[in-house]
């Protein structure tokens, strides 16, 4: 939370620069899609040719395809032809104007989050005025960027300005025959984020979403592609702990890293979109495919998920183990609440030599909410000395949710080991006397009990962030007691 | 797209009409649901392993004759019953004439009697989970009844013995209901053996219903040939305290392929599975468990055992299901499987499903390989590698063979192991 400044700064920089308006008649498309819808949203974004045959392409191949309906999760149906696939930014005189027009709710939340004054209004989606002006973004973080070679950008840009990386890496991990919203994400996906760190470079600092604020208003279908070339290092926070103010109820985003020789990613995230009310209205569908290739040698790709948001969750940060001695880790906590319903995983799929990789998953279900464990850990016949590690433990509060584990695991090696343990149990009624007994409040109990459980996993996250989710978790855990 | 194929039509015509009226009929309405039954494919998420060795070609269709008796010849230490081709087979049957204990042909009962076991057949089975056990409620041919009185003890182990013989391309549908009483007890053992070289079909279904405090144990053991598909579902019920403890062991073969689904419908109610699967060559090995905790305070408690060598295929699917009123449910699933060779593979998935809070639930999986240092230490020690590998492997499974209770049943798996430690293991 230490940027905002920076942040609002450049959004007031951006509207200003493009304006939004000039070219195109409307700033929103009318609901539909076709090939037309297509081929407008790629002139908007100034695309070349390829991109747009790219996109065509995989939304021929989707007209043929089915929505998947095998996750442990129920919602409406959705109809693709009532969603507006391309919306500009908003201008300041439609967005609210002051935090009198939020829903108090909603401020109450950041209250207890400790976020600061300025920066609620901007989460909120509040038009700011240019009050805090300060430190030039582009000090803070381009120019050590820039000086690196890091390339840090939207990907809109990196279709114009690189079009070399992007065509060679873009749909090579997440192709866009892979599934449903894969497809969809392939043929209309709006913006995102860009990352190439080049050979034997450190990336100087954390980057984020939160640095580049068109991320704000990437809409509904997001891409990032992150390529880290030899002996390269990044890592890479996506989202933020705070609730944002979001009028789109799908989101189809799609996540790709590639790691070369000797190269480490590391991608956390924080998910904390609107899950709804108390009865389970409204809420959003986060439908992610999240994937990694881990291609060279010694490369390593680290996923690390807080997941407290959306209605409907349904994500599986995936490594493809192919260079030798490739490691693919993923730490996840998923926390449901009321009628809301996460079906997250993992897929560790080891074709290399020596792959090895580590699965530490905690689910927490409260109020009415399903929480499901989904994972694939494979190992192809040339995975020779190939080893995993599963733990996904699931922890219930209250009599009316559901905790769900579905492990999938295929081994073709006779020198591969994989070990997968689960458990589910509750907080123990042992643990809340202790903490009673010492004059703790039930709900303050829950929340230190369900922080103990989550320790492993928030020790993998960057500290700030780490700080962050376990407010996010007593916050969102509110009225789960008594 | 493909359309997915279906069950041909072949199939759908019933042999044998010397069965009483009520079981005729309901033969027919079950034959009718399966009208275009989509076959599984690799989309099927319970066939999704072993759609591949599914084979069904039009001349399994027809029903097997009966002839020979190898299987009467068979002695055994205790009770005896007869099926060949899915058909009793009296007069090779020994079993005491009991007052409270009745084992009865499907053909033998009355119309009334025939009409209460029609209400009650498949009572015990998701039909939906077991797509191709809905084949055996359309065809079998004779089956077996078996009701134990409150307080029935049966004093020695009942066997089955299933024999197929494949002179020429068919199928068998044996059938079995076992209804035990309160506070009953019997302990059942099915032998699914076969004779011939021809392709055929086994499609088994095998159903009990457990009152309360009754007591039940099932062995299964398939040893059927390489050229038998065995497709078997195993239901059961249980009632309030009641306790059903089950030992599967399985040798592969081109399609083996058993379900076995246990709900705990009354509090205080136990179960406890076994199994061992044992596969080489190209041999497949299909296990579907499913543990359902509708009552509370139930206890579960699984271990399955997988090993497979060369080419083979081994794999595992346990389910444990806690409905929203299963509180103080306990329940333990575990699942370790030995790969022995590069080339064999296994696939397991142990899953839990849980709605209710106040619940220990746990489960493990493992696969992994014989441990290198282990056999070294036994080498060193002047062991040979071939006979370190048999003890190590042994040791893998014996806790599991150790438990099966019937001591003739577990010569026999002996047997059959040591046959294939020296196919598996050969001298360095």
């Amino acid at each position: 939370m230490a940027t905002t400044e920076q942040e609002v700064n450049e959004l007031i920089k951006r509207e200003y620069e493009h304006g939004f308006v000039t070219e195109i008649e409307t700033d929103t498309f009318e609901p539909g899609l076709n090939e037309d819808v297509i081929a407008r949203l790629s002139a908007i974004k100034k695309e070349p040719e390829f991109m747009l045959e790219w996109r065509l392409k995989a939304y021929r191949r989707w007209l043929e395809m089915k929505e998947p309906n095998w996750a442990h999760v129920g919602y409406p149906k959705i109809d693709y032809n009532s969603i507006s696939y391309y919306s500009a930014p908003k201008r300041k005189e439609d967005m609210p104007q002051s935090l009198d027009d939020i829903d108090p709710e909603l401020l109450r939340t950041y209250e207890k989050l400790g976020i600061p004054l300025h920066e609620r209004a901007q989460l909120a989606g509040v038009a700011v005025d240019a009050v805090f002006d300060s430190v030039s973004v582009a000090t803070t973080f381009k120019e050590p960027l820039a000086k690196a070679g890091v390339i840090f950008c939207s990907i809109s840009e990196a279709v114009r300005d690189y079009p070399e990386l992007v065509q060679k890496y873009l749909g090579s991990v997440v192709p866009h025959t892979d599934n449903y919203f894969a497809g969809l994400n392939a043929a209309v996906f709006s913006d995102g984020t860009f990352v190439y760190v080049p050979k034997g470079v450190r990336c100087p600092m954390e980057l984020s979403t939160y640095f580049r604020i068109n991320a704000a208003n990437t809409g509904q279908f997001e891409r990032t592609l992150i390529i880290a070339d030899e002996g390269s290092y990044v890592s890479y926070l996506e989202g933020c702990t705070a609730p944002m103010r979001d009028e789109n109820q799908l989101h189809a985003a799609v996540v790709e890293l590639v790691a070369l020789d000797d190269a480490q990613i590391k991608y956390s995230t924080v998910q904390n979109w609107y899950p709804g009310d108390e009865n389970g209205k409204g809420g959003i569908f986060n439908f992610v495919t999240k994937r990694a290739a881990c291609i060279g040698k010694n490369s390593k790709v680290s996923w690390t998920q807080v997941e407290t948001g959306s209605a409907v969750t349904w994500k599986y940060p995936s490594c493809i183990l192919r260079g030798e001695n490739s490691v693919g880790e993923f730490y996840s906590v998923a926390l449901t609440h009321n009628y809301q319903q996460a079906d997250t995983g993992t897929k560790m799929i080891h074709l290399g030599k020596n792959t090895s990789s580590t699965i530490i998953s905690k689910g927490i279900s409260a109020g009415k909410s399903s929480n499901t464990y989904r994972g694939l850990v494979k190992f192809g016949p040339r995975a020779e000395g190939a080893r995993n590690f599963t733990q996904c433990d699931s922890l219930l509060i209250g009599d009316r949710c559901g905790a769900h584990t579905f492990p999938y695991i295929e081994s073709l090696n006779k020198s591969a080991i994989v070990e997968h343990e689960a458990t589910t149990s509750k907080v123990s009624d042992e643990q809340m006397f202790l903490c009673r007994q010492r004059g703790i409040d039930p709900e303050q109990a829950v929340s230190m009990i369900v922080n103990g459980f989550c320790k492993e996993v928030f020790k993998e996250l960057p500290m700030e962030f780490a700080v962050e989710a376990g407010k996010l978790l007593e916050v969102s855990l509110e009225g789960s007691v008594g | 797209m493909k359309p997915a194929p279906t069950l041909s039509t072949a199939f759908l015509h019933p042999a044998g009409q010397a069965l009483p009226e009520p079981l005729l009929a309901l033969r027919k309405q079950r034959g009718a649901a399966l009208v275009d039954m989509p076959l599984p494919t690799r989309k099927t998420e319970n066939w999704k392993y072993s759609s591949k060795y599914l084979k069904l070609t039009d001349e399994m269709a027809s029903s097997l004759p009966i002839n020979g008796k190898a299987g009467s010849a068979l002695a055994v230490p205790g009770y005896k019953v007869v099926f060949i081709n899915g058909m009793v087979i009296p007069e090779a049957c020994e079993y005491p004439d009991l007052n409270n204990i009745l084992i009865q042909r499907f053909g033998d009962l009355s119309d009334a009697e025939a009409s209460e076991l029609a209400e009650r057949l498949d009572s015990t089975l998701d039909k939906k989970a077991v797509q191709l056990a809905g084949l055996n409620s359309a065809r079998f041919e004779d089956g077996l009844v078996i009701r134990l009185k409150p307080d029935a003890v049966l004093d020695q182990p009942l066997f089955i013995i299933h024999e197929v013989t494949a002179g020429h391309s068919g199928s068998a549908f044996p059938r079995i209901f076992v209804d035990a009483g309160r506070n009953s007890k019997i302990t059942l053992v099915e032998e699914y053996i076969s004779s011939g070289q021809e392709a055929v079909m086994v499609n088994t279904v095998t159903e009990f219903n457990l009152a309360e405090g009754a007591n039940v144990t099932n062995i299964r053991l398939s040893m059927d040939g390489e050229n038998v598909q065995h497709i078997g579902a195993t239901g059961v019920l249980q009632q309030r305290s009641s306790r059903f403890e089950s030992h599967c062991v399985g040798f592969g073969g081109p399609l083996r392929r058993h379900d076995l689904q246990v709900r705990l419908e009354g509090e205080g109610a136990e179960c406890k599975l076994n199994g061992v699967v044992v596969t080489q060559g190209t041999q497949h090995y299909d296990n579907h468990t499913t543990i359902e905790h509708v009552a509370p305070h139930c206890d579960s408690e699984e271990t399955y055992r997988n090993i497979a060598a060369d080419k083979s295929h081994a794999v595992f699917n346990g389910r444990i299901h806690i409905h929203q009123d299963a509180q103080k449910s306990n329940a333990n699933m575990n699942n370790k499987n030995l790969l022995l060779n590069t080339g064999a593979e296994i696939d397991t998935k142990p899953e839990l499903e849980i709605y209710a809070d106040d619940v220990k639930c746990a489960h493990g999986a493992t696969i992994g390989q014989l441990d290198e240092e282990s056999l070294f230490y036994l080498v060193s020690r002047g062991i040979s590698r071939r006979e370190a590998n048999v003890l190590l492997t042994m040791a893998f499974i014996n806790e599991l063979v150790a438990q099966i209770p019937v001591d003739a049943v577990k010569d026999t798996v002996q047997t059959h192991l040591n046959q294939f430690f020296d196919q598996t293991f050969q001298e360095a």
